[in-house]
C-alpha cells in the first residue's frame, strides 16, 4: 500500500510570491499606450543625446550655422525637404545642402536644431523637476511626520505658493535675474515644488500612525531612519506618478519662458524659442511649418509623458492625489 | 459660516501680505543684488552716479529695505501701484483698464470653457468606453498636451488668416473672406458686438486646455457618483436621469468646480499673458511683457504685483462660495 500523498490536482494554484516591481510589471506590460509613451520619451532622450550630434555630424550643419541660400531672395524660408535655393534664389538647386524639415527665419537647419532643442527641454525639465521633488519630498516628510508648528508653518506655505501666479511671478523673475540655463532652472523649481509637497505630506500623515512605523520605533529606529527607509519607499509609487506630471508640467513651462524670450538665451536652440521666432514676426504665416514643427513636437512629448503618468498610476495602482 | 468667512478672509489677507513681500523681495532686494539697481535702470546707462544718487532718492530705493517695503505697501493699500517713468504715468492708470481687456478674456474663456467641459465631461460619463467617448478622450488628451501659445497662432492662422487668402482649413474657399479679426480689441461699452467678435479667437484659445482638464474632471466625478447607492435610491424613486444630474450629482459637483476656477485664475492670467500677445489684445499680460521688454521697471512690478493680488482675491473668493455651495466645509 502505498502512503504518499496524492498529488495536488492541476486545478489548485499556489499562491506566487510577487515582489510589488514584479506585480507592477505584470500590469504595466499589458498597458500599450503607456508603453508607447515610454518608447517615444526615450527615443526623444536618446536623440536629444545622441542623436542630435550624429544629424549634425551627417548633415554637415552645425545647429547655429546660417545658410544664404537657405532663405528665398524674399527672405521665405524653405518648406521640409528642400534643398537649398540655386543662384536665382528662387529654385531649388538639387545639389545643394538638403534640409529635411526646411530651414528658420536665419536660413538653419530646422531638423538640427529640433534635436538640439530637445536637450534643452529635457535637461531642464529633468533637473527642475529633481529639485522640486527633492525640497518638495523632504518639506512633506517632515511636515507630514513630525506635525505641530513646523506643518502648520510648511502647509501655509505650500498654500501660498499655490496662490500664487506661478507663470507671472516666473516671468517676472526671469525678467529680473536674466536668462541663462542655471537661472531658468532655478526659477522652475521654485514653482513646481509645492505639489509634490502637498502629496507626500497628506501621504505621510495618513501613514504616520500605521503599524509598521510604531514597529520601526519599537526597535530603536531613529526618527531619520523612520523617515527615509520606513516611509519613503512607501511613497515611491506615487512619488513617481507624479514626478512624470510634473516634467510634462516644467517641458511646458521651460517652453513657456523660451517663448517670451526668458530662457536659455539664443543662439542656444530651444523648442519654446523656435516656436516664438516663426511666431513673434507672423513668418509662420508664410511657412506655418515653423510654428508647426516644434509645436508638434512640443504637444507630442507633453502628451508621452501624460500618458506615461497615467499608466504608471494604473499599474501601480495608486489613486491620483491631483 | 461668519466664523469660517473671517477665518478664510485673514488666510487672505496674509496671503496677500507674503506675496507683497515676496513681490518686494523679488523685484527690489534680488534685483539690487544681481546689479540691476532700479534708479540706474530708470536714469539710463550714462547717467552720472550724481544723478543715480538723486533718483534713487526719489525712488526711495536708497532707504533701508524694511522703510522701503512699508512704503511699497502703504502705496499699495491707497491704490498706487508706482510711476511708469517711461510712459510718464502713474502704473494704475495704466494697468487698470488693461486689467479689463484681461478680464474680458478671462472671464470669457471661463464660461466657454464651462460649457464645453460640462458637455463633454457628461457625454463621457453617460456612455463610458462607447466610441463617442474614447473619441473624446483621445481629443482631451490632446488638448491638455498642446501649448497654449501654440495653439493661439494656429488657431489665428487657420480661422483668421487663411480665410483672408482664400482658404479655409486648406481647402479652398473661392474667394477671399474677413470672417474674424486676426488681432486687436474693442471695449465692449463702445461696440458689444465688435468686442465679442474680436475676443471669440483668444477665448478658444485660452478655452481648449481648460476645458480639457475640466471635461476629465467633470467626466471622472460624474461617473464615480452614478455608482453611489443615493443615485440608486433616486432611480429607484423614479427620478428621471436628467433629474439626478442637475438635483444630485449638479449640486456635489459644482462646489469642486467652484474651487477648481479659484485656483486657476493665477494660471489662466499666465495663459493670457500668451493669448493677448498673439491676438494683440492690450491685456495685463501684453503691458506686463512690453514693460520687461522696455526695462519699465516700476510698471513690470506694479503689473505682477496686481496680477498676484487678483488671483489670491479670485481664491479667496471661490473658498467662500464653495462653503455657501457645501455646508461640510463650513463646519470642518
Amino acid at each position: 500500500m502505498s502512503t504518499i500523498a496524492a498529488p495536488l490536482p492541476d486545478e489548485v494554484q499556489l499562491p506566487v510570491a510577487r515582489s510589488p516591481a514584479q506585480d507592477f510589471w505584470l500590469r504595466f506590460r499589458h498597458d500599450y499606450v503607456a508603453l508607447a509613451a515610454a518608447c517615444f520619451i526615450v527615443f526623444v532622450v536618446l536623440a536629444a543625446i545622441a542623436g542630435a550630434p550624429l544629424v549634425a555630424w551627417v548633415t554637415g550643419h552645425p545647429p547655429d550655422r546660417q545658410y544664404v541660400n537657405g532663405l528665398t531672395i524674399d527672405g521665405v524660408p524653405l518648406a521640409p525637404f528642400s534643398h537649398e535655393v540655386g543662384p536665382d534664389g528662387i529654385h531649388q538647386n538639387p545639389h545643394g545642402q538638403f534640409f529635411l524639415l526646411g530651414t528658420d527665419k536665419l536660413g538653419r537647419d530646422i531638423f538640427v536644431r529640433l534635436l538640439y532643442g530637445a536637450r534643452i527641454s529635457l535637461l531642464v525639465a529633468f533637473a527642475a523637476t529633481g529639485a522640486a521633488l527633492l525640497i518638495g519630498v523632504v518639506l512633506g516628510m517632515l511636515a507630514g511626520y513630525f506635525g505641530g508648528i513646523g506643518d502648520a508653518v510648511i502647509s501655509r506655505a505650500i498654500e501660498t505658493a499655490m496662490a500664487f501666479p506661478a507663470l507671472l511671478f516666473a516671468v517676472g523673475l526671469a525678467a529680473v535675474i536674466g536668462a541663462g540655463l542655471t537661472n531658468v532652472i532655478a526659477v522652475i523649481t521654485l514653482f513646481s515644488w509645492y505639489y509634490p509637497a502637498r502629496v507626500v505630506r497628506s501621504a505621510v500623515v495618513s501613514l504616520r500612525n500605521a503599524p509598521f512605523v510604531e514597529a520601526a520605533h519599537m526597535t530603536g529606529a531613529s526618527h531619520f531612519r523612520v523617515m527615509f527607509r520606513h516611509l519613503l519607499p512607501q511613497l515611491t509609487a506615487p512619488i513617481i506618478v507624479y514626478a512624470t506630471g510634473v516634467i510634462a508640467a516644467n517641458i511646458l513651462f521651460e517652453a513657456g519662458l523660451s517663448y517670451l524670450g526668458l530662457g536659455v538665451p539664443p543662439p542656444t536652440p530651444s523648442w519654446g524659442q523656435m516656436l516664438s521666432d516663426g511666431v513673434s514676426n507672423g513668418l509662420y504665416r508664410v511657412q506655418p511649418w515653423l510654428a508647426l514643427i516644434p509645436g508638434l513636437s512640443l504637444a507630442a512629448l507633453m502628451l508621452s509623458f501624460q500618458l506615461l503618468g497615467d499608466g504608471l498610476r494604473d499599474a501601480f495602482a495608486t489613486k491620483s492625489a491631483a | 459660516m461668519i466664523r469660517y468667512a473671517t477665518r478664510r478672509l485673514i488666510a487672505a489677507a496674509v496671503q496677500l501680505l507674503i506675496i507683497t513681500f515676496v513681490a518686494y523681495v523679488l523685484f527690489f532686494l534680488i534685483a539690487d543684488l544681481t546689479g540691476a539697481n532700479p534708479a540706474q535702470r530708470v536714469a539710463g546707462k550714462g547717467a552720472s552716479p550724481a544723478r543715480v544718487r538723486q533718483i534713487a532718492h526719489i525712488m526711495g530705493t536708497d532707504r533701508p529695505w524694511y522703510a522701503q517695503y512699508a512704503h511699497f505697501v502703504s502705496q499699495l493699500v491707497r491704490g498706487n501701484l508706482g510711476y511708469s517713468f517711461q510712459r510718464r504715468q502713474p502704473v494704475s492708470q495704466i494697468v487698470f483698464p488693461a486689467a479689463g481687456v484681461t478680464a474680458s478674456l478671462v472671464i470669457g474663456a471661463a464660461v466657454l470653457w464651462l460649457v464645453i467641459a460640462v458637455a463633454v465631461g457628461l457625454v463621457g460619463a453617460l456612455r463610458p468606453r462607447s466610441l463617442l467617448d474614447r473619441v473624446l478622450t483621445i481629443g482631451v488628451q490632446t488638448s491638455i498636451a498642446a501649448p497654449v501659445f501654440w495653439v493661439a497662432p494656429m488657431l489665428s492662422y487657420l480661422l483668421a488668416y487663411q480665410p483672408t487668402q482664400g482658404r479655409l482649413l486648406g481647402i479652398s474657399l473661392g474667394r477671399r473672406v474677413d470672417w474674424l479679426p486676426i488681432e486687436g480689441y474693442v471695449g465692449p461699452v463702445a461696440n458689444p458686438l465688435e468686442w465679442a467678435h474680436h475676443l471669440i479667437l483668444p477665448w478658444l484659445a485660452l478655452a481648449i486646455g481648460f476645458a480639457a482638464l475640466y471635461a476629465r474632471f467633470v467626466r471622472a466625478f460624474v461617473l464615480e457618483q452614478l455608482s453611489e447607492e443615493y443615485v440608486k435610491t433616486a432611480r429607484a424613486k423614479g427620478a428621471s436621469e436628467w433629474r439626478i444630474l442637475r438635483k444630485h450629482i449638479g449640486r456635489l459637483v459644482a462646489p469642486s468646480i467652484v474651487t477648481l476656477l479659484g485656483l486657476d485664475v493665477g494660471v489662466a492670467l499666465g495663459g493670457a499673458l500668451f493669448v493677448e500677445q498673439v491676438f494683440g489684445l492690450p491685456g495685463l499680460g501684453y503691458v506686463g511683457l512690453s514693460s520687461i521688454e522696455n526695462l519699465d521697471y516700476p510698471l513690470t512690478v506694479g503689473t505682477i504685483t496686481f496680477a498676484a493680488l487678483v488671483a489670491v482675491a479670485a481664491n479667496a473668493v471661490a473658498d467662500l462660495a464653495q462653503a455657501i455651495l457645501d455646508p461640510r466645509v463650513r463646519v470642518a
